[in-house]
């Protein structure tokens, strides 16, 4: 008797999803829980499982096209593991060491290179990722089925990302709005169309409902991380073996933002149609730079957290993000986003705001520059800050004085110990 | 109506047919080549006049040169052997008969029908058998091309099948050659050149090129031709054949050397100058394909002609005329007619040459980097450090690693010594994985081999080599 598998039932916010790949394929037997389908949403990837051991008898929807929530996908027998008498595969002679044989072939599917069984890495690649604390998940493999060569990790080295991966830009988003191209297009000017990822559109679209729908201007400041940076270089190792991760800067921003939230709760406002939304919570979206785009996991609660709590949670959102792992309830809502184009070395950028917030913080990169601070002109690290804010809600009296509210906890950290 | 007819039972058709079968598929396999029962001969060149008879050759003269130049090294003291050549020829024989009756069991294993004739492809379903009993028409679905090649014959030096022979001739000779003369320094006259050397012939060799063995590393070419020519082989470069006549007592090759010309008077001559693919009488007219300007059916990186359905592998179609190319090829494309994802690793093919000491090498060689600007490192280890090689009294050659100056992974192995070609192959396995020097410097070896020269170069090629001193960077 078949079995109906279905699309799973997706969050209320998320309207369809594209089947991004059959991993199975039509006739192939599968295990109970064996992923057999991914399908992309504007979110994140869901993963369909097999119910039970046995075989996919029928694909309804193939690789491409757009499902509903718990729409039939597909047909599937339940049965045997190796019962030929049930695998439909065109022209193949029923023996068992056969299709054992063809299913072992199966695994250079490059489809399945992602999905394959566990691959060993080799011992310069071993050596290396212990050597540099690094994680084998976050780094591409180029080798046979996906395996990671030494090659990759040296160049995932030499990437200037993978130092600090904590935060993307939004901004980088806006830049790679290409105009279309004029039509020169020869042979020696190749041109390559493919449809956009069904994350890229999404974030197309929201950037461009953003731009249209809002007033949306930006005020900038700087900051002196000096102090900041003192206190890493004396508490850093201290704090390292406390909690058991690294005192970055993240945190301080994030914790900055919370109290200049709370004392300016219009910027932690939305609008919905016309009513003002005021939130009484603050939960703190930091954007995260992955291979299929942009995605910003959300700091819930972030005004009952200590700073070590707030470094662990970006962490994990860091390598979450970077596997594919986010879950859709992890970047659902926020109030209040922070972005970080430091990363990638912008000196100044004007974020876009992440709907329907109010305002947005735009991180940089930090440089040492020569300040006058007391009549003398010292070296001081500095940052540019850039806050873009929704001008129907707030005046630039509140953007400016919330910007500056940041910038003085920053510069006197103690500050975010007295609440002040 | 067939799944999948083979044109070809060489090491190329013979295994897309064992494979074919495997997956499923209906598969029949045309060999025109006769048996002394009238039936096919299965096996192509490899078996029958190719790598195997000449292996078998080449390893019978190798015991007898070490018996006569070496065992006294060893403090074995024999009388001077006696050849038997009669016998050495029958145990060959007997070699290849066992291994083309092999595959005639391996295909009724498989349930591969054999069919007996010439074959020619009238459309991409069709393909007319012809033999003594008339001519039929198969239907299929699918055609796979493996005619393979024969040695190139050229008018300057005319195969008579008598004292002028190609190498299929060179493996049948009924006595040792007093003056041996082959023209073509390649791998086939190499090794042809070798067997009949160690057996007493006195050798030269007449290469047209100015450069020997073009395609190996040069460093190795360089050693191996002082090598060689201290064996006997007496290889000549930049000789051009005008001519050779043979008269009852002899052969007078006449070449050109830098403008002089020169005479050289030989019992038996080999022309082993390169081999060209067998089409003759395959296509119809109107079956839609059409061969390249040297004979070979084009195909692309999976084998696939311009006609749909139909396939070419091995010899026939263009790369190096190898049989473990062939092979591959022929499991590539059977698994992706039966809708398989397989491709090749086509810059991971081994090449080898099978003298004494042997040569071989995989991947990129030094010339090839510097030209694709590639920035790249070296590390090379001797034999004669080799504590395995020197008690073997193989302590010739030497191998050598290149990798990729910035991220390590290996580029090239190029080996000249002892078991050379299963060294390579180490690298090889460790090059599909795209391994690093340093994975292969990680890797334990067993102690004493000839393979720890492997491992020392891969050391080496970032100054860690431990049993000798590493160049200063």
């Amino acid at each position: 008797m078949s079995i109906e598998i279905k699309s799973p039932t997706f969050p209320e916010s998320v309207a369809d999803g594209t089947i991004a790949n059959w991993v199975k394929q039509e006739g192939e037997s599968v295990k109970q829980d064996e992923v057999i389908a991914e399908i992309e949403t504007d979110k994140v990837v869901l993963e369909v499982v097999a119910p039970f051991d046995g075989v996919i008898s029928k694909v309804l929807k193939p690789a491409g096209e757009v499902v509903l929530s718990a729409e039939l996908i597909a047909e599937f027998e339940k049965g045997e593991q190796l019962d030929t008498q049930e695998t439909p595969a065109p022209e193949k002679i029923p023996n068992s060491s056969e299709q054992q044989k063809s299913d072992k072939t199966n695994l250079h599917d490059s489809q399945l290179k992602e999905n394959g069984p566990v691959k060993e890495n080799g011992p310069a690649v071993k050596k290396l990722l212990k050597e540099h604390d690094l994680n084998a998940d976050a780094i591409d493999g180029s080798g046979k089925d996906g395996r990671i060569t030494k090659a990759d990790v040296v160049n995932y080295l030499e990437e200037p990302s993978s130092k600090n991966q904590e935060i993307a830009p939004n901004s980088n988003i806006q830049s790679s709005s290409a105009t279309s191209t004029p039509a020169l297009a020869s042979i020696d000017r190749p041109e390559e169309r493919v449809p956009m990822s069904r994350l890229r559109s999404t974030i197309a679209n929201r950037l461009l409902t953003v731009k249209q729908e809002t007033a949306m201007l930006t005020t900038f400041n700087e900051v002196d991380l000096k102090p900041i940076k003192d206190l890493r270089l004396k508490y850093g190792e201290d704090f390292f073996a406390e909690h058991g991760v690294k005192l970055g800067f993240m945190g301080f921003f994030v914790l900055a933002a919370v109290q200049a939230l709370k004392k300016f709760p219009v910027v932690n406002a939305s609008i919905d149609g016309s009513d003002i939304v005021y939130h009484g919570y603050q939960d703190v979206g930091v954007a995260v730079s992955t291979e299929r785009g942009l995605v910003v996991p959300v700091i819930r609660d972030a005004d009952n957290l200590r700073l070590a709590d707030v470094e662990k949670s970006i962490l994990d959102f860091s390598d979450k993000a970077r596997n594919g792992k986010l879950s859709i309830a992890e970047m659902q809502g926020g109030t209040f986003t922070i972005s970080n184009g430091g990363v990638f070395g912008s000196l100044l950028s004007t974020p876009i705001l992440n709907a329907p917030q109010t305002a947005i913080l735009g991180m940089h990169t930090i440089q040492d520059r020569p300040v006058a601070i007391d009549g003398e002109i010292v070296i001081r690290p500095m940052m540019y800050l850039a806050l873009s804010y929704d001008h129907r809600l707030l005046d630039g009296k509140e953007a400016v004085s919330f910007l500056i509210a940041i910038k003085d906890q920053l510069e006197s950290p103690e500050k975010l110990l007295l609440n002040l | 109506m067939y799944d999948v007819i083979v044109i070809g039972s060489g090491p190329a058709g013979y295994v897309a047919a064992i494979r074919a079968s495997q997956l499923g598929l209906k598969t029949a396999c045309i060999e025109e080549s006769n048996n002394a029962d009238g039936g096919s001969q299965l096996g192509g060149t490899c078996l029958n006049v190719g790598c195997i008879p000449s292996k078998s050759l080449l390893d019978s003269s190798h015991r007898y040169a070490d018996a006569i130049n070496h065992f006294s090294d060893h403090g074995i003291e024999v009388a001077k052997p006696k050849l038997n050549i009669s016998k050495m020829m029958e145990r060959k024989n007997k070699i290849v008969s066992q291994l083309t009756l092999g595959i005639s069991g391996l295909f009724k294993a498989n349930n591969v029908t054999q069919i007996h004739g010439h074959a020619k492809i009238i459309d991409s379903n069709h393909v007319e058998v012809t033999s003594v009993d008339g001519s039929e028409v198969h239907e299929t679905k699918n055609i796979v091309i493996a005619s393979g090649s024969s040695p190139i014959n050229i008018p300057v030096a005319e195969i008579n099948h008598k004292n002028i022979v190609d190498s299929t001739g060179a493996l049948e000779f009924k006595s040792v050659p007093k003056k041996l003369g082959i023209i073509g320094a390649g791998v086939i006259g190499l090794e042809l050149g070798s067997v009949w050397s160690r057996l007493g012939s006195q050798v030269t060799v007449l290469e047209a090129m100015d450069d020997f063995l073009p395609m190996a590393d040069k460093r190795i070419a360089k050693d191996v031709l002082k090598e060689f020519n201290k064996q006997g082989l007496n290889v000549n470069l930049s000789c051009k054949v005008t001519s050779a006549v043979s008269s009852d007592k002899d052969i007078t090759v006449t070449y050109e050397n830098n403008g002089s010309v020169s005479e050289l008077k030989v019992d038996k001559l080999i022309v082993a100058v390169g081999r060209k693919p067998n089409t003759d009488n395959l296509l119809d007219i109107n079956c839609g394909l059409s061969l390249d300007e040297k004979g070979f059916i084009p195909v692309n990186d999976f084998c696939e002609t311009n006609v749909q359905n139909i396939w070419a592998i091995g010899d026939v179609v263009r790369g190096p005329m190898l049989a473990h190319k062939a092979s591959e090829e022929g499991i590539m494309v059977v698994e992706r007619i039966a809708g398989k994802h397989a491709e090749l690793a086509y810059d991971l093919v081994p090449s080898v040459i099978y003298t004494h000491p042997e040569v071989a090498w995989v991947g990129k060689n030094e010339e090839d980097l510097a030209e694709s600007g590639i920035e790249f490192k070296t590390g090379s280890f001797p034999f004669a450090a080799s504590g395995r090689a020197l008690a073997s009294g193989e302590s010739t050659g030497f191998i050598k690693v290149i990798a990729d100056k910035k991220t390590d992974t290996i580029l090239g192995v190029h080996a000249f010594g002892p078991s050379a070609a299963d060294i390579v192959q180490q690298g090889v396995v460790a090059m599909e994985f795209g391994a690093s020097a340093e994975d292969l410097g990680l890797t334990i070896f067993s102690h004493p081999t000839v393979s720890e020269a492997l491992h020392e170069a891969a050391m080496a090629v970032n100054g860690q080599a431990i049993h000798i001193g590493n160049r200063k960077k």
